[in-house]
């Protein structure tokens, strides 16, 4: 086991060098200049441009410039954001946990929901509920993640006025628990959001999987002692029918960060989405950089954590 | 006893209520804004959100008075300085610094507080944008604790706005600061200013909370607090104005305005903008910029195309009554905007006529004329971001295309966009500025000057002696009629070169809330009356009740 999670991380460092280092020769060579956003104001000369560049030293070739992003990681040292006007590392360290809240939330919300609703439709088959429920989590699947947001933003939060617009907080939030429960009553949107779109993928996936164990043997047999129905479902079918979720787990923490990017935009959410989209757009290599690293850094941590949850479920990829 | 007490109380009571306008004191405005602010102090401002946070930090020495006129002393307000004095040559303005003026932290304004405010504008490793607009400044010198000296190194009619450009800094904050480390350094994340509001905090990417200072030397602001909140995606930003969360958002985009002004809590200000747009042509050529454009280097050719475009229609079509047809580079809001200028007209068949005169009289199955082998096509680039240059750029293809002209829109992400400008990497641009109340912006956007540090400020490379000449003669000119009449001479010039098609002057379209009391807005900088804004007692909200920072 320790050695599969070993040989696992060993793969991940590869992948996370790869995945940086392509990120930092594609960002340079996309078109677009860090320093031209200040282009609407008339006082701003091409010298100054060039200071700018030269203070962040964007004027040395590209080769150089990835030695010293390498050699500062390597350190520690994320660089300078020019556009935030503050260290990388402390951006980061501010959207980090907004971000793992929301998505937290939302993969725990959205697990739970999906392997439930997964199970519920596969063990009662093909009946006219379950095709109601089927059709609505395609609907929802088939829906980019920023529509769902805005309809969810539009209805409860605009219209019904339930809960607010956007933010993580109120502006004038109260401290204590009263300020937790803010926080929680921001949440909601924001994660019901991507909850929706996980409990979606893994109830497909769930139902499938349980209808490929409802004719199994050890599931006729159980029936046959007289094990009551939902102790066959929960204690037998489920977890024979767990790993093809989990495996699905590896893949959906990468596409839900792309979908989080997208949502916390739309709820203003002071996450890693706001900071990665802002970056790319004002060309701020060393965010775009630091963000990267950090966001491959998560996935390969995912897939690992996914990889140990399936051998758990299942003794055989154990044993193996 | 009880007599006494009475009045005692009545006293107490009244020594409470002096101030006529306690009774208006309290409030809390939340503005709405896209972007958090690139920084907050003047020197190292380069974004619009700074500018407006840093605005309401940090008193001027002097500020431009609702006329807008930049040429003299005579159209400004008094601010940290409460009165000035020029020298005999004029080359000198001596400020009397307020001696009531204090910093946020309880120090005294001083002198060398002004002559610091310099030096952090010059220091190189600042890369302040508001060096070039004070190049006529020679040096300041604090003759007293009280007195500060800005000299000039010519007469200039715009040099008391040069001298309010300097934003007085505190010494003692930031003086032991080396060199270029002012943008790194935490203190500027935590600015001590000298305006009538005051920072409390700044969540990045989040919020900035300012509150009012008590005992200003301005009077207290009737607001308790302003509240900026960060909505990165505007259709969120206006939801959230709609649903009272915000009590302001500026400014609008034109596909919302119908429906906020029906919102009966919101009331709408729309004032004369500061944005204008245009299409440049690029004197030079993109693939060789040695070589002249194979084109627009032709001004018949500019001319014959300026002549296609119905700009009536290409404004009314995208802006409705949000924009009107640009006069030249600059906005009717400027004091040297002239509204007589002579037009080139929309004329078809003169354009054709032009067209033909010129050369280009073939034309091909496509429609599109021809010369010598080569047609007259050229490419458009245009920000994707920008849905209105968009369908503005659509509207000017289909007018070109009835005269034999070919235009192809290139849409492209607003960096690339940004990127392409600056290189001179197009063949024509549908661009924008923001201008400012100083007609000074001419010589770094369209004056060959322009192009000596590379021509990024000048892409499109236009050049004209004639321009040069009446743009540096507008701007040197101390009489106010003099001035005008040169700048109108530059005008005119560069309208005849037709060195871009005018297109579009926005207007600045806000909302706010209606329980603010809002005695003026500025159109060039509304934020800047917010101390004087306050909250209609009967209307006023729980947050507004909330207690101020401490």
């Amino acid at each position: 086991m320790i050695r599969v999670v070993l040989s696992r991380l060993g793969q991940g460092a590869t992948i996370v060098a790869l995945v940086v280092s392509g990120c930092f020769a594609l960002i340079r060579l996309a078109p677009g200049d860090p320093f031209a956003v200040s282009y609407v104001q008339e006082n701003v000369t091409a010298e100054m441009r060039d200071r700018m560049r030269r203070i962040y030293g964007f004027d040395r070739p590209i080769a150089e410039q990835y030695v010293l992003f390498v050699r500062n990681v390597a350190r520690g040292e994320l660089g300078w954001s020019f556009s935030r006007g503050r260290p990388v590392a402390q951006v980061l360290a501010e959207a980090v946990p907004p971000t793992l809240l929301l998505m937290g939330t939302a993969l725990l919300l959205g697990g739970v929901g999906g392997v439930a609703v997964g199970a519920w439709q596969g063990w009662r088959g093909d009946t006219r509920k379950t095709r109601i429920v089927g059709r609505v989590s395609l609907v929802i699947l088939s829906m980019p993640e920023f529509v769902l947001a805005l309809l969810l933003a539009l209805g409860p939060a605009l219209a019904w006025g339930l809960f607010p617009v956007t933010g993580m907080q109120s502006d004038f939030a109260p401290p204590g628990i009263a300020g937790v429960l803010d926080v929680l009553h921001h949440l909601v949107l924001p994660a019901l959001t991507l909850a929706l779109v996980v409990c979606a993928m893994v109830a497909r996936h769930q139902r499938r999987a349980i209808l490929a164990v409802t004719d199994a043997d050890f599931v006729r047999a159980a029936r046959a002692k007289g094990v009551p129905e939902h102790r066959i479902l929960l204690r037998h079918a489920l977890r024979n029918a767990l790993v093809p979720v989990l495996t699905l787990a590896g893949v959906l923490f990468p596409a839900l960060i792309g979908g989080a990017v997208l949502v916390e935009r739309v709820f203003a959410w002071p996450g890693m989405g706001s900071v990665v989209v802002d970056a790319v757009v004002r060309r701020d290599y060393p965010l775009v950089g630091g963000s990267v690293l950090l966001s491959s850094l998560a996935v390969v941590m995912g897939t690992v954590l996914a990889d140990i949850a399936v051998a758990w479920a299942d003794p055989r990829r154990r044993q193996s | 006893m009880r007599r006494l007490l009475l009045s005692v109380a009545l006293l107490l009571l009244a020594s409470c209520g002096g101030d006529a306008g306690s009774e208006r004191n309290g409030g809390t405005v939340v503005i709405g804004i896209q972007a958090d602010a690139d920084a907050l102090l003047m020197p190292l401002v380069d974004g619009v959100y700074g500018r407006v946070v840093s605005e309401l930090l940090f008193d001027r020495l002097a500020e431009i008075g609702p006329g807008l006129n930049t040429v003299g002393d005579a159209g400004f307000e008094p601010r940290l300085a409460h009165r000035w004095s020029w020298s005999p040559d004029s080359l000198a303005i001596t400020f009397e610094l307020d001696p009531d003026a204090k910093w946020h932290d309880g120090a005294p304004v001083r002198a060398e507080d002004v002559v610091f405010g310099l030096q952090a504008i010059r220091d190189s490793g600042n890369v302040s944008s508001l060096n070039a607009s004070i190049e006529n400044v020679t040096s300041a010198v604090a003759l007293d604790s009280m007195h500060a000296e800005i000299r000039f190194a010519a007469r200039a009619p715009e040099q008391f706005y040069m001298a309010t450009l300097i934003v007085p800094l505190p010494r003692h904050v930031y003086g032991s600061i080396p060199s270029g480390g002012l943008r790194a350094s935490e203190a500027a994340r935590a600015p001590v200013g000298s305006g009538r509001f005051r920072l409390v905090r700044w969540e990045s990417g989040v919020r900035l909370e300012l509150a009012a200072v008590d005992g200003h030397y301005r009077g207290r602001p009737h607001l308790d607090r302003v509240l900026f909140s960060v909505s990165p995606e505007v259709a969120t930003g206006i939801a959230r104005l709609k649903a009272g969360e915000t009590d302001v958002w500026d400014p609008l985009p034109p596909a919302v305005i119908g429906d906020l002004a029906a919102e009966p809590h919101l009331r709408v200000f729309n004032s004369p903008g500061f944005d204008y747009g245009f299409l440049a042509f690029n004197f030079r050529d993109p693939r060789a910029p040695t070589r002249p454009h194979p084109l627009f280097s032709d001004r018949g050719v500019r001319r014959a195309i300026t002549l296609a475009v119905d700009r009536s229609t290409v404004v009314r079509a995208v802006f409705d009554t949000l924009a009107v047809v640009a006069l030249g580079p600059f906005v009717r809001a400027q004091a040297s905007a002239d509204s007589t200028l002579r037009q080139i007209p929309y004329d078809r068949d003169a354009a054709n006529a032009l067209l033909d005169s010129l050369g280009w009289r073939d034309r091909g199955a496509d429609g599109v004329r021809r010369r010598d082998g080569r047609t007259l096509a050229f490419s458009v680039i245009v920000p994707s971001t920008s849905r209105t240059r968009e369908r503005a750029a659509v509207l000017i293809q289909e007018q070109l295309r009835a005269v034999g002209v070919a235009m192809t829109i290139e849409r492209m992400d607003f960096a690339v966009f940004l990127g392409r400008q600056t290189s001179g990497n197009f063949d024509a641009i549908l661009g924008g500025t923001r201008t400012t109340p100083s007609p000074s912006g001419l010589r770094g956007s369209w004056a060959s000057a322009a192009l000596q540090g590379g021509g990024s400020q000048n892409p499109w490379h236009y050049e004209s002696a004639a321009f040069d000449d009446a743009v540096k003669a507008g701007l040197g000119a101390m009489d106010p009629i003099e001035s005008k009449a040169q700048l109108r001479r530059a005008y005119q010039q560069i309208i005849d070169d037709a060195a871009a098609i005018w297109l579009y002057e926005l207007r600045n379209v806000s909302a706010v809330h209606r329980r603010f009391v809002v005695p003026s807005w500025r159109p060039d900088a509304w934020w800047l009356t917010l101390g004087d804004w306050s909250v209609d007692p009967a209307q006023r909200l729980p947050r507004d009740a909330a207690p101020a920072a401490p």
